[in-house]
């Protein structure tokens, strides 16, 4: 038994996407915000330093021993969930939203690290409830219980999407670790049954976006659009796109919140069918990856954990995706690498930091060990 | 090695579920990159047509309209730059909280702006609305600093229609406006846009075709609020016409100067050529009003104005004329032979027909009167006598022949017929046969009979060229758009058979009028001999004693006539006036006449002195 270095068991494969990514999210930045006048630091080479800083990131959570991970879910969660009181107390108000801390000149927003302590947090909670047969119902309700405080605390700033997100991480979370089929069945019900009550619960534009998604034409200079000019975008790229730097929805500003949630509309117009095929390559690429990680890991821990952040990986850029095509409401969902973001970017490097460090084979022989999904 | 064992375990189950989410995500995939080729490939024209159109903006430029020169080439009408307000619907983010703002720095009516800008915002939201015309300096920086809050509102350099000489041309060259939906709907050549504007009275709008030029447009990039980014392409606007005018404006202004504020109409003509010198009618209205945008309460003052400012009366109002027609009725009375000028009538102040008095204006009489003294004094009883022995027919005829109630096919829209009566219009109107009292006060032009000024003008010149009626000229040469020019030479309607002596005759009486201690004195001009006629139309009859008009509500009193020619010899111009309620034709309508022939002998001789040198 040889114990190879942590670098050279490194699953070199995501690491990669994630740059290419964030490289294509970095020139995508700089025709988004080129014609924005922000004083200070262009947005681009924040948006590098924070690659970078993602990177770092990434290696921290990677280098961590076997096991650390684990053990410091249940604390990563509290503290998280200590966090989120904390902006409700104290955050920024942004866009009518309280979301944003200030941390020495940067703004960051601290739940986007709580939807990675949630899935930590889920995977160690079933991952020990695990046995034969599948968890059941008494077993599932209290990690629904867990979920629903951080969904509280983020829609109550509110960010409806982020919320959503803890939702879906949660609904794949329980499919991954093998819930019962019946308790699937049987809590399906119960969220279908909970969307009145959430309806009661939205604020008025939260209301507004929806109706609008349904028709956008209700309000065309209005709350629909965003949806009417990300469209417009988006489908006036055409097969090959304006090029980049010539979009015209983007430079000229009818493309709201250009670099940040519809950064891919930038994306798609200037670079066409083309360049929206290649990105979404790049992204089922990641899902995979994520995927195969998650059935190629050791632990059940490491399973569902892989498995619970390739869920939400998958959740952002669907629905971030299916927002810019018009397919699902406005939403404040960023798309993973692509968007400008600080914390975003640090979260999705740590998180794939933490797959990584989880998918490392433990031991030297391998016999066996390269399974697929696919397979 | 538990571990490995315990993965061994676990893995179908956990495997089959992660196999099941990856099915799912590679469904989402699917999804997206369906949605993706509807829009980017399937949808891609539309999509991009959208685009386009959020980005390109065509930005009209409005053709500046053609200049309308005066006889002198001096411009009466022309085309000047004018700092205007306007709105691309498209762009208006909160339209009422805009038009409040906008209510602080530009006068303009609310209600019918928002009206407008609704109507723009469906019809056709991308195309600029004219707001406000003719901002002052200070507007214009109001404007510029507010630009934040006033998304889709611009300050555009249009042209500005203006007339120098304020109301004296308003009716003759009428005004512009902004074309109204129907004459959007009905322009021919499709060239008529929205905010564009076109002649809506007078000779801009008859002559409209020719001054009316090309729009070009300017088709620029802008960005999402609105603002200019990048000129794209841009077609330069084609300048109208030129329209040469035969009026002048020295007269024009001593046509408005000599009536003074008092209701009526001043015609000058060469009867030679039917040149219209002046054609002024009064009260006027300032046409430059009407090109900034007249606000609904000015054009209320117009419109309900007693003394009806919106009518050309020169060619539009019809008044009975009086005395002004005794030398037609003299001259058909030396023509059908009925009246030798020597002979003479016995005029004691009055005519008795059956059980009626019909007074003549001189109230102790003019004794015994010739056709010469007649016409000179203008006894009112010779002329009963004249029209009892002439008939309404033969007067007409006569009348017709020289023009008065006819349609003199003057250049100008809206031109209206007088009346001179005759057995086939009496018919018409009753089946009754003529009294001789009807015939009687046909003879000094009473009754029924009723012309315009333009038609009285145009007989009194027929009497200066001895029967040659001319179609009354404005215009007399047309360079359109493209450099082609059109000639408008005079042109000859019809001759009157008269015999020249007879004619000679009451050209001499006319000289007499004036010169000869008649009704006329007041127009007499030192050196030129000038020849016309005085009238005084009664409106009301009034029973019983004689009342002076000045007593008499405005709208009850006499309408004042004088028409003349000079010089007698050879008329080189003719001139009627007519004051609407204005008294006697002597005191009040004379004096204007003399005055636009002053100014017209004048010029003459300011320019004979500079060619003599």
């Amino acid at each position: 038994m040889i114990k190879r270095g942590k670098m050279a068991r490194l699953d070199w494969q995501i690491l990669l996407l994630a740059l290419l990514l964030s490289g294509v999210g970095l020139l995508n930045v700089y025709s988004g915000t080129r014609v924005i006048g922000t004083a200070g630091t262009p947005l681009f080479v924040k948006q590098l330093a924070w690659i970078c800083l993602g990177i770092l990131a990434f290696f921290a959570c990677y280098l961590t021993s076997d096991g650390f991970i684990e053990e410091i879910a249940w604390p990563v969660f509290w503290g998280s969930l200590v966090i989120l009181v904390v902006v409700l107390a104290i955050g920024k108000v942004r866009g009518g939203a309280q979301r944003w801390i200030s941390l020495g000149g940067f703004n960051l927003q601290p739940s986007e690290f709580a939807k990675v302590a949630v899935v930590l947090v889920l995977a160690k909670y079933f991952s020990d409830r695990y046995h034969y047969g599948g968890i059941g119902f008494s077993e599932t309700v209290p990690a629904v219980g867990l979920v629903l405080i951080p969904f509280l605390l983020v829609a109550l700033q509110p960010d409806l999407g982020t919320a959503g997100v803890f939702m879906i991480v949660l609904v794949g979370m329980i499919v991954v670790a093998c819930v019962k089929g019946k308790v699937l069945l049987l809590m399906g019900g119960a969220g279908a049954l909970a969307v009145p009550g959430l309806w009661m619960m939205m604020k008025d534009y939260q209301k507004q976006r929806i109706l609008t998604f349904l028709d956008p034409e209700r309000d065309p200079l209005g709350a629909g659009y965003h949806v009417i000019q990300s469209k417009i975008a988006v489908g006036s790229g055409g097969f090959l796109g304006k090029g980049y730097l010539r979009g015209t929805q983007g430079s000229l500003r009818f493309l709201p919140e250009q670099h940040t949630d519809f950064a891919f509309a930038v994306l798609a117009e200037e670079w066409g069918f083309i360049g929206t095929i290649l990105l979404l390559a790049l992204f089922v690429c990641l899902v995979y990856r994520g995927f195969h990680l998650a059935s190629r890991s050791q632990t059940r821990f490491a399973s569902f954990a892989c498995g619970g952040l390739t869920v939400y990986f998958l959740a952002h850029i669907a629905i971030n995706l299916a927002m810019v095509c018009g397919l699902f409401p406005v939403v404040g969902i960023p798309l993973p690498f692509v968007s400008y973001g600080g914390s975003s970017m640090l979260t999705n490097m740590m998180a794939l930091g933490i797959m990584a460090n989880l998918a490392r084979s433990r031991f030297t022989f391998q016999g066996g060990g390269e399974r697929s999904i696919s397979a | 090695m538990t571990q490995r064992i315990r993965k061994r375990e676990q893995d179908p189950m956990i495997g089959a579920r992660i196999r099941g989410v990856l099915w799912v995500a590679f469904a989402l995939f699917g999804l997206l990159l369906i949605r993706l080729y509807w829009l980017q490939v399937v949808q891609y024209e539309r999509f991009q047509a959208l685009s386009e159109n959020n980005r390109l903006r065509i930005r009209t430029i409005r053709a500046p309209r053609g200049q309308i020169l005066d006889i002198n080439s001096r411009a009466i009408a022309e085309t000047q730059a004018s700092f205007d307000l306007v709105c691309t619907p498209v762009d208006v983010k909160d339209l009422e909280g805009e038009i409040r703002l906008l209510e602080e720095i530009v006068d303009f009516d609310r209600e019918e702006i928002l009206e407008k800008l609704r109507d723009a915002r469906k019809s056709n939201p991308f195309s600029a609305v004219t707001v406000a015309r003719d901002l002052s300096f200070e507007q214009v920086s109001v404007v510029e600093f507010n630009r934040e809050e006033l998304a889709g509102f611009t300050v555009q350099v249009e042209a500005k229609r203006s007339y120098p000489f304020g109301p004296a041309f308003a009716h003759v060259l009428g005004y512009v406006g902004e074309a109204s939906p129907e004459e959007l709907e009905n322009s021919e050549d499709d060239l008529l846009a929205m905010g564009d504007i076109v002649g809506k009275y007078g000779m801009e709008r008859r002559k409209d075709d020719v001054l009316r030029g090309i729009n070009g447009g300017r088709r620029v990039e802008v960005d999402a609020a609105g603002r200019d980014k990048r000129l794209v392409e841009e077609v330069p606007p084609r300048t109208g016409g030129i329209v040469y005018t035969t009026l002048d404006a020295d007269l024009q202004k001593a046509a408005e100067e000599a009536m003074n504020d008092r209701a009526g109409a001043v015609i000058a003509m060469v009867p030679k050529t039917g040149d219209i010198l002046a054609f002024f009618s009064a009260p006027a209205f300032d046409p430059n009003v009407f090109s900034r945008g007249i606000r609904k309460n000015e054009w209320k003052a117009l419109a309900e104005d007693i003394r009806k400012p919106m009518q050309n009366k020169g060619l539009q109002g019809t008044y009975a004329p009086g005395s002004t027609v005794k030398p037609f009725v003299a001259l058909a009375a030396l023509m059908e032979g009925v009246q030798d000028p020597k002979a003479v009538v016995r005029c004691p102040g009055y005519l008795q027909i059956g059980n009626r008095r019909f007074r003549c204006w001189r109230e102790k009489g003019h004794g015994t009167v010739d056709m010469y003294k007649a016409i000179v004094q203008s006894c009112d009883v010779y002329f009963y006598t004249m029209g009892l022995r002439l008939g309404p027919d033969r007067i007409a005829k006569l009348e017709k022949d020289a023009g008065l109630g006819t349609i003199t096919g003057i250049d100008l829209p809206g031109e209206r017929k007088g009346l001179v009566p005759d057995t086939e219009w009496k018919q018409k109107v009753s089946k009754e046969r003529w009294y001789d009292s009807e015939r009687a006060i046909l003879g000094i032009g009473q009754g029924a009979v009723h012309i315009t000024p333009l038609e009285m003008l145009a007989g009194y010149s027929t009497i200066a060229t001895g029967g040659e009626v001319m179609r009354p000229r404005l215009v007399k040469k047309i360079v359109s758009m493209d450099g082609k020019v059109t000639e408008n030479p005079p042109q000859l309607m019809r001759k009157a058979s008269w015999k020249p002596e007879e004619v000679a005759f009451i050209r001499k009486s006319l000289a007499g009028v004036v010169n000869d201690y008649g009704t006329g004195g007041a127009a007499r001009l030192p050196g030129i001999e000038v020849g016309g006629k005085t009238g005084t139309a009664q409106v009301a009859a009034v029973k019983g004693k004689m009342i002076k008009s000045e007593n008499l509500p405005y709208l009850l009193r006499d309408h004042a006539w004088f028409v003349a020619f000079a010089p007698v010899a050879d008329p080189e111009i003719c001139v009627v006036a007519m004051l609407e309620h204005g008294g006697h034709g002597g005191s009040a309508a004379a004096p204007v006449v003399k005055a636009v022939m002053q100014e017209y002998f004048r010029k003459k001789q300011v320019e004979q002195a500079r060619e003599g040198k």
